[in-house]
């Protein structure tokens, strides 16, 4: 049932903690036009307080809660020296696999949110179109820099 | 074509401007809005009671300003030919000097438009691996000018023998070397190949072009009918009488008349010619254009059948090309041929033939995911729009065709993986045909829908360079077990081949 040509290893856990800080700034954006739709509400239709906010903050809860680590779980990813792979998507799968060879140039990056969770991103470019970068997130440092300087040592050697 | 200058292999010239002419093409290319932006520029001044005086006075400010501003272009713009490398230097505030390095120059082609026809000139473009489209491109110089801006640049190029060492065959490169004639258009096929390119969106920006003009000109509508009039006079009286012209009948004389006209202004003399590594065609009426594709560019091979040319034999060959004149994108080089005669293009493009035999059909399931998706679905969406509109009810008219399409999809899909390329064959009603060398494959990717998963199905999507926006060689719809093999054996395939095409020299920078 499950489509997996080589065995995925899970995320980083600390790239749960990102996508839970990542959501929770969303939500709380949203929260906060909420609570000024409640304001309104309140005043103009004399609804009870915490019409509109209470739901929203409901939802927002349930998602960084469930869903967040649902859509985690779904990150997979597979170094074999010879390609990539790299899995995501919750209601739409999608698995990518990257050969070595056709990789053009890589970026190893790190966003503050990343950083206090101690994780990087992986981007490969390729000279496709539709897919010319793979992202890969949420694997430590070290990891996304053995796979870049594992993947720089063999660009280097193919032949040109 | 004449050896290149020997003088200016030895010492550099100094820098060149473009034709001086050029200024008066780009002022009358750009005139043409001028024109339709007058009528209503006299309406809106005659409204606000505008003198005619400086209205005029206005006019030829707009355009001694227009003038000086191209002219300022024009004497800001050299190029040079040093060794090595093509330097060309422009603006006036923001001054922007681009060197060429020789061993990037991909090959130098020359297009003529309608206007640099008339005056000789030509626009001569240098085409290297970069995405940018305005990368070396001189407009316009005189016709003499480009051959020997070909040559020159052809000769250094081939003097640092970096062109030589980037083909995998070794072969040599020479200017001068003959070029064979591969496949040539005649006017009886051109005009046979217009019938097929039926097309009514002519036909309304035609009427949309005449309703334009009516309105802004204030043409009599009556002076129109007249002349309709006049026409369906003639046009009785010589099918005497027999034959009911029905507006129908019209619109489709009209469609195939407008088919043909842009097949023929497209497509004249379309002749494909190949040299050592690259082919080169030219074709066009008005317009001529010549591009150049050089082998090493060509990243897959498309052979596409025409819904109703398709069905008689006729198919066209395109080439998916990175880098070079036209960026990147689909070339064509040969819009309309017998399978035999592209037998031998494919071949000399390097590309692996096509081994029909050997491809597998996808899953039971492609029809199915068809049938919900192009009929089930836009019936219901219909048929709530009939409620509201009892007209829409016409359209369900049309929901056979998606029906055969639906019913034929599966069919008409196969893939395989043959000898030294990936070969995808899909589409009911214009059917493709691809051939990918594994080298040119650059990322695989399985995608699996919530309908998908549920029926055990993926699609495998082949990521292939210089494809912007363009249908690619995706399989739809096959078993997971089966696609995680696939692309297992993909993948064990790409690996074992270099790069045939060198996608990463072009960008890797």
């Amino acid at each position: 049932m499950v489509f997996e040509p080589v065995p995925l290893q899970p995320l980083e856990r600390g790239y749960l903690r990102v996508l839970r800080i990542r959501s929770a700034i969303g939500w709380l954006v949203v929260l906060a036009m909420a609570v000024v739709a409640d304001g309104l509400v309140q005043s103009r239709a004399g609804l009870p307080a915490g019409v509109v906010a209470g739901p929203v903050l409901a939802f927002g809860f349930v998602a960084i809660v469930f869903l967040v680590p649902g859509r985690w779980r779904r990150w997979g990813y597979a170094f074999t020296d010879r390609e990539l792979h790299v899995a995501s998507g919750w209601l739409m799968r999608v698995h990518t696999v990257v050969p070595v060879s056709r990789v053009q140039h890589i970026d190893v990056s790190q966003g503050p949110i990343e950083r206090s969770a101690g994780v990087a991103t992986l981007s490969l470019h390729t000279a496709g179109t539709e897919n010319s970068l793979v992202v890969l997130p949420g694997v430590s440092c070290q990891r996304a820099e053995d796979i870049r300087d594992a993947i720089r040592a063999r660009i280097s050697d193919a032949p040109w | 074509m004449s050896p290149p200058d020997a003088s200016t292999a030895g010492e550099p010239l100094p820098p060149r401007r473009l034709d001086p002419r050029t200024i008066l093409i780009r002022f009358l290319k750009g005139s043409p809005s001028v024109i339709l932006g007058i009528p209503v520029f006299l309406a809106w001044s005659r409204g606000e009671g505008v003198p005619l005086v400086s209205l005029f006075a206005v006019m030829t400010l707009l355009i001694g300003v227009t003038l000086v501003l191209s002219w300022l272009r024009w004497r800001f713009f050299t190029y040079q030919i040093l060794p090595g490398q093509l330097v060309i230097e422009r603006g006036l505030i923001n001054r922007t000097r681009r060197s060429i390095p020789a061993e990037r120059i991909q090959d130098v082609s020359i297009k003529q438009g309608p206007l640099s026809r008339v005056f000789g000139l030509a626009q001569v473009r240098i085409e290297t691996g970069g995405g940018e489209a305005d990368e070396g491109r001189l407009d316009s110089v005189s016709l003499s000018e480009a051959y020997r801006l070909r040559e020159v640049l052809r000769s250094i190029r081939t003097a640092g023998g970096l062109v030589g060492a980037g083909d995998p065959e070794g072969e040599a490169e020479r200017g001068d070397e003959p070029e064979t004639v591969l496949f040539r258009m005649g006017l009886g096929r051109l005009v046979y190949s217009g019938l097929f390119k039926f097309s009514l969106v002519w036909i309304a920006a035609i009427f949309g072009v005449l309703q334009y003009f009516d309105q802004a000109f204030g043409y009599d509508r009556n002076q129109w009918r007249e002349l309709f009039g006049v026409a369906e006079r003639e046009l009785q009286s010589r099918l005497n009488g027999g034959v009911i012209l029905s507006v129908a009948g019209l619109a489709v004389g009209l469609g195939l008349i407008a088919g043909v006209v842009r097949t023929v202004l497209q497509n004249f003399g379309f002749t494909l010619a190949h040299t050592e590594a690259r082919f080169r065609y030219r074709r066009g009426l008005l317009t001529r254009t010549e591009v150049v594709v050089a082998r090493r560019q060509i990243q897959l091979g498309l052979i596409e059948r025409g819904t109703v040319s398709g069905r008689l034999g006729w198919c066209a060959l395109k080439v998916q090309t990175l880098g070079g004149d036209q960026a990147s994108g689909r070339q064509q080089l040969a819009p309309f041929a017998r399978p035999s005669e592209l037998a031998p293009i494919i071949a000399l493009a390097g590309l692996p033939p096509f081994e029909r035999a050997t491809l597998r059909p996808v899953s039971p399931w492609h029809g199915l995911r068809g049938l919900t998706g192009f009929v089930i679905l836009p019936t219901l969406i219909m048929l709530v729009t009939t409620a509201v509109f009892p007209l829409a009810a016409l359209l369900l008219l049309v929901m056979p065709v998606p029906l055969a399409v639906a019913l034929l999809r599966r069919r008409y899909h196969r893939y395989g993986l043959a000898g030294s390329s990936l070969q995808v064959a899909r589409g009911v009603l214009t059917r493709r045909e691809w051939t990918v060398p594994y080298g040119n494959v650059q990322s695989v990717t399985v995608r699996r829908g919530p309908v998908q998963r549920l029926l055990g199905i993926a699609t495998v999507g082949i990521d292939t360079a210089g494809g912007q926006g363009l249908i690619g060689p995706h399989i739809h719809d096959i078993d997971e077990a089966q696609a995680a093999a696939f692309v297992g054996a993909l993948i064990e395939r790409l690996e074992g081949t270099a790069t045939h095409s060198n996608a990463r020299c072009y960008l890797a920078e």
